[in-house]
């Protein structure tokens, strides 16, 4: 038999505000541990959190930026559990009314992925376990996070992946995250169930915990597909359990322990008040938001007839769409910056994080100013790879790399002396063509563009040529 | 009706041992506070808002650093500690 | 006069150096304390570093405030930098918090010579100070009688003169019932009027730092000293000043007693609110009387929630970071279990487990929410009160002191120590402010008291309310401890 898999997400991605939610500690990665603390975020008796504004800014956007509807007045609660990571033995969480719900991602194959709600969360401590004693550090405690939880909308791993590349993209454009997986800015929870193909109840589910690479979580649900259609298939049934996935062995494992019992316990949060969001506030919001990668994806590619492949890789990071953008004003054909940014600039920024912090020499104003130039014909088309190198090389603006004669390309006269010079030096090819060899002018050509050193336009000499050779 | 296992469940989630011989006397003696718990249920209401006590909304702090306490600070009252962090030992 | 007014005068005269008089209370710790029990920790270095620092201002001619260089105590779960914080428990042995409540911040600023910390039950569970790790401390009128509960070493301090007022907490009455046990003032004020970051917590909606004080002009005076905004906590909001309007006169003011208030109560104490009321209508003030119906089912709302709040808030305590951490164990999910278990009292334990099984799964609605739905139905019923008068009048406590032993007696069970809570846990649980005064004593001599309740945010009322009364009945009696000023 066929099954189908069915998957749901829960990603937890840390917002880069300065400070950490409850309190004035900052939230920079690393640091000594435990240099990163106050008796607010190890949870001293009698200290109390005080909300972070942006964190609640943050989350609005992210909700915005997603589909969500905003809630109009939201709370927080605590969830209770004890573990040593957990400096109050209880996370302040959203439960029953969380900031953003009902929103959806598009993806390229059409369907829609709906996300169930996006609420705002306190990060735990980070346990070092060593020859079986435990090492805590509280930098991390009190990091702010969002939650974002899907439906179980995902019938394929290609879905998962680009869901979770989607998800990346929209948090970086907004400026929300950095979403850095392997420093575990966003992690991901992925509850899988399979059933017949066609059939429209769903199978138990198991979760596969914390995630924390694109990677993994496509090895993961690949395992754990498998495994479940064998287990129903050898007449088993499928265990609702928590596992965690195991890179080395490929494989995932249960996670439980009699010693958690699974009750959280959620209850209001005495300690802080109601958010309230007033429309006008979302609407603020919603103004300042960027333009996201799916509008620029849909600009490039109708009104700037750029290939889907090519707008693709402009909008994969703010950082080189919002580069191109400015590469492109008053251009007539937006094309031509792409493909030196697709051809020649993407080639000296070898990794991801590269492309991303897409750290070049030369500007965008630059870039423009060069296009321009050669959209004017000022800049020979066969100059211009050359010339962008230079300027990447550099810094330096087009205008260094080319004289004031280049920019005003060769006169007439010029012209038609470089390409008497050519005539006279070369009879043998004349000759040639004369007597109906058309491609021994070629090397007549080659001539003048040498004594031009490349200013001359090639169409432009042909024709010369032909009317002085007669 | 309070049982045996509830105690067990309740003393497991709230990280308490309880002993074994204390188990029936304890268990009776949350039945009676659980009775008398209880006789909310008798109450009919008809209001049911309740959000915060003095119906406070929105206080918000502005995302500023400032600066964290040194970490022999954050330390100085750890039972236990080794390089800069809390530490559990597996037993002792 | 007050007693800090008293004092204010005696030094700014220079008839004794602050010094001197921090002395005198040291000396009196040193030799009473072993019977009142009132103090945990004591700190005479603090105390005469402060006292130092105010003489050396009067030397220089400096005007000081009403509050500076007046001896006074801390609560024990009220957070002191680098001193001993215990909640009266084991497993907050040797806890020094890093930082300062910010009521004892406030303090400072007004120069105050703290003495020491006090004793109370047990993370304020408990209504007779008898909880606490460190045994309970003694009603300085009778040493047969606890002090009460759970501010119950404030009370002591303050009615045995081993302090001249003091903060205590109130989450159900922990002011209230020790000061009428006590015969002295105790103020609970609105919920937010009084910060309670560094207050170490108990039931996170209902705890509310107030002053314990001899007469109702220190309460004043403490109180506007302390009901001050908080940007550290998000329910904090302080309080218009109550002392400007403390000794304006009170005729045409309305007081009502809710009959519900009297049912329940021993006679004798009954008798004796009642004869306030009476006195206050000569005075000019006018008694309505009306009935509280949802004050009935006030006391199991105020446990569920109490309760609740206080499992989780109770959940840090795992020998990590600060206190008690047992001494043997295998595993860190054994350690924790161990320390709390050896490291918890008894009430504690029964109250994180009785807070744990109502928000459970299968009792959540039953108990928890349930209980927060009533709250909304009492904060209303005390909202349709306060249409008919400006306070409301009743006991204190149903009875006076509890004679020492009362947790442990064979007779008592835990339920009948909870029922006895049943006059001061509505105010805690509509948020109000209420202040506790002495209005008479029984056969034995024991303090009786009375609470004034006012609206939200109106403890000016009350304390001026509280101030004529005293004013015109006088019912304050000294004890034969301590300091005689």
């Amino acid at each position: 038999m066929k099954y189908e898999l069915v998957a749901g997400f829960e990603t937890h991605v840390e917002l880069s505000t300065n400070t950490k939610i409850f309190c004035s500690c900052t939230t920079a990665f690393g640091g000594e541990p435990n240099t990163h603390c106050c008796p607010v975020c190890i949870g001293l008796p009698g200290t109390l959190p005080k909300l972070n504004e942006k964190v609640v800014e943050y989350a609005i956007m992210a909700g915005l930026a997603t589909n969500c509807e905003i809630a109009e007045i939201a709370k927080m609660d605590r969830k209770n559990y004890c573990y040593p990571d957990l400096p109050k033995a209880y996370q302040i969480s959203q439960y029953d009314k969380p900031l953003c719900e009902h929103g959806y991602i598009q993806l390229s194959n059409g369907r829609r992925i709906r996300i169930l709600r996006i609420h705002i969360e306190e990060d735990a401590g980070k346990l070092i376990h060593n020859h079986g004693d435990t090492y805590v550090d509280y930098n991390r405690g009190g990091v702010p996070l969002i939650e974002i939880v899907t439906e179980p909308d995902f019938r394929s791993i290609d879905e998962a992946k680009e869901y979770v590349e989607r998800l990346q993209q929209i948090m970086r454009y907004i400026g929300v995250s950095d979403c850095r997986m392997q420093e575990g800015s966003m992690r991901c929870d992925v509850n899988i169930s399979v059933r017949p193909e066609g059939s429209e109840k769903l199978g138990t589910r198991t979760e596969i915990k914390n995630m924390n690479s694109i990677t993994n979580i496509a090895k993961a649900m690949e395992y754990e597909y498998e495994r479940q259609c064998d287990l129903i298939e050898s007449g088993g049934a499928v265990v609702q359990e928590t596992l965690r996935y195991d890179d080395a062995t490929g494989t995932t494992s249960s996670m439980r322990s009699k010693e958690d019992a699974h009750d959280y316990r959620y209850f209001r949060e005495p300690d802080l008040v109601t958010i309230n969001v007033p429309r006008e506030r979302v609407r603020e919001i919603e103004a300042r938001l960027p333009e996201l990668p799916e509008q620029k994806y849909q600009r490039y590619t109708e009104e700037y007839e750029i290939p889907e492949k090519d707008a693709a890789l402009l909008t994969k990071y703010r950082s080189i769409s919002e580069y191109f953008d400015k590469a492109i004003e008053g251009l007539k054909s937006p094309k031509t910056a792409s493909n030196f940014i697709i051809g020649q600039i993407f080639r000296r920024l070898e990794t991801e994080a590269d492309k991303e912090a897409f750290d070049v020499k030369t500007t965008a104003e630059q870039l423009n100013e060069m296009c321009k130039l050669l959209e004017g014909g000022k800049l020979k088309n066969n100059l211009a790879k050359k010339t962008l190198e230079q300027m990447l090389d550099t810094g330096k603006p087009v205008t260094e790399f080319i004289s004031e004669s280049d920019m005003a390309g060769l006169d007439d006269a010029t012209l038609t002396e470089y390409c008497q010079n050519a005539i006279n030096a070369m009879p043998a090819a004349v000759a040639d063509y004369k007597n109906g060899k058309e491609k021994a002018l070629m090397a007549v050509l080659g001539n003048v563009m040498k004594q031009s050193r490349g200013r001359a336009d090639a169409g432009a000499v042909t024709k010369k040529l032909k009317e002085l050779i007669g | 009706m309070v049982t045996r296992e509830d105690i067990e469940n309740i003393a497991l989630l709230s990280k308490l041992f309880v002993d074994e011989k204390d188990l029936d006397s304890l268990t009776e003696e949350m039945q009676k506070i659980v009775s008398f718990a209880d006789t909310i249920n008798n109450v009919e209401v008809k209001t049911g808002e309740f959000d915060n006590i003095n119906n406070l909304s929105n206080a918000f702090r502005a995302d500023e650093v400032k600066p964290s306490l040194p970490s022999t600070e954050i330390l100085k009252n750890a039972p236990e500690q080794a390089e800069d962090h809390f530490l559990v030992r597996k037993r002792a | 006069m007050g007693q800090i007014k008293r004092i204010h005068d005696m030094l700014l005269s220079g008839q004794i150096t602050c010094t001197a008089l921090t002395q005198q209370y040291l000396d009196e710790i040193e030799n009473s304390n072993k019977e009142l029990n009132a103090y945990i920790t004591v700190t005479p270095e603090v105390a005469l570093a402060q006292a130092k620092a105010v003489d050396e201002k009067l030397a220089r001619g400096e005007e000081i405030g009403l509050l500076e260089g007046v001896p006074m105590t801390l609560k024990d779960n009220i957070s002191t930098k680098g001193i001993a914080t215990t909640c009266a428990s084991k497993i907050l042995t040797g806890y020094k918090p890093i930082y300062d409540a910010t009521v004892y911040e406030l303090l400072q600023k007004e120069g105050v010579v703290m003495l020491g910390k006090t004793n109370m039950d047990e993370f304020a569970m408990g209504s007779s100070c008898e909880t606490s790790y460190y045994g309970g401390a003694k009603n300085p009128h009778s040493l047969d009688h606890v002090a009460g509960g759970s501010s119950g070493g404030v009370a002591s301090a303050v009615g045995g003169n081993l302090a001249v007022y003091g903060l205590g907490s109130d989450t159900g009455g922990s002011i209230r019932q020790p000061a009428s046990f006590c015969g002295i003032v105790g103020l609970k004020p609105t919920y937010g009027a009084v910060s309670r970051y560094g207050l170490i917590a108990y039931a996170s909606s209902f705890d509310q730092i107030g002053p314990i004080t001899h007469d109702v002009e220190d309460a004043a005076i403490v109180f506007d000293a302390i009901a001050k905004y908080d940007d550290r906590d998000s329910t904090s909001q302080g309080s218009a000043a109550t002392l400007p309007t403390l000794y304006d006169d009170i005729k045409g003011k309305k007081i009502g007693i809710a009959n519900q208030y009297l049912s329940g109560v021993r006679e004798d104490v009954k008798a004796a609110v009642l004869e306030a009321a009476k006195s206050y209508e000569e005075m000019g003030a006018e008694i309505i009387y009306f009935d509280l119906p949802e004050l009935d089912f006030a006391l199991p709302c105020y446990y569920i929630l109490a309760m609740a709040e206080a499992s989780s808030n109770l959940g840090r305590y795992d020998g990590i970071r600060y206190g008690y951490k047992a001494e043997h164990y295998n595993g860190t999910h054994d350690m924790i279990c161990r320390t709390r278990s050896e490291g918890f009292g008894k009430e504690v334990q029964r109250r994180i487990l009785m807070g744990t099984y109502v928000l459970s799964a299968g009792y959540y609605d039953a108990y928890y929410k349930k209980a927060v739905n009533l709250r909304g139905a009492i904060v209303e019923a005390f909202d349709r009160a306060f249409e008919k008068c400006d306070v409301i009048l009743a006991p204190t406590a149903p009875v006076t002191a509890f004679k020492n032993g009362y947790l442990f007696g064979e007779e008592t069970d835990q339920l009948e120590q909870y029922l006895s809570d049943i006059c001061t846990v509505p105010v805690n649980t509509a948020g109000l402010p209420a202040v506790s005064i002495p209005c008479g004593e029984d056969s034995e001599g024991l303090p009786i008291g009375m609470q004034l309740i006012g609206k939200k945010f109106d403890e000016k009322t009350i304390l001026n309310l509280a101030y004529q009364y005293e004013q015109k009945e006088d019912k304050f009696k000294e004890t034969k401890w301590g300091v005689k000023l």
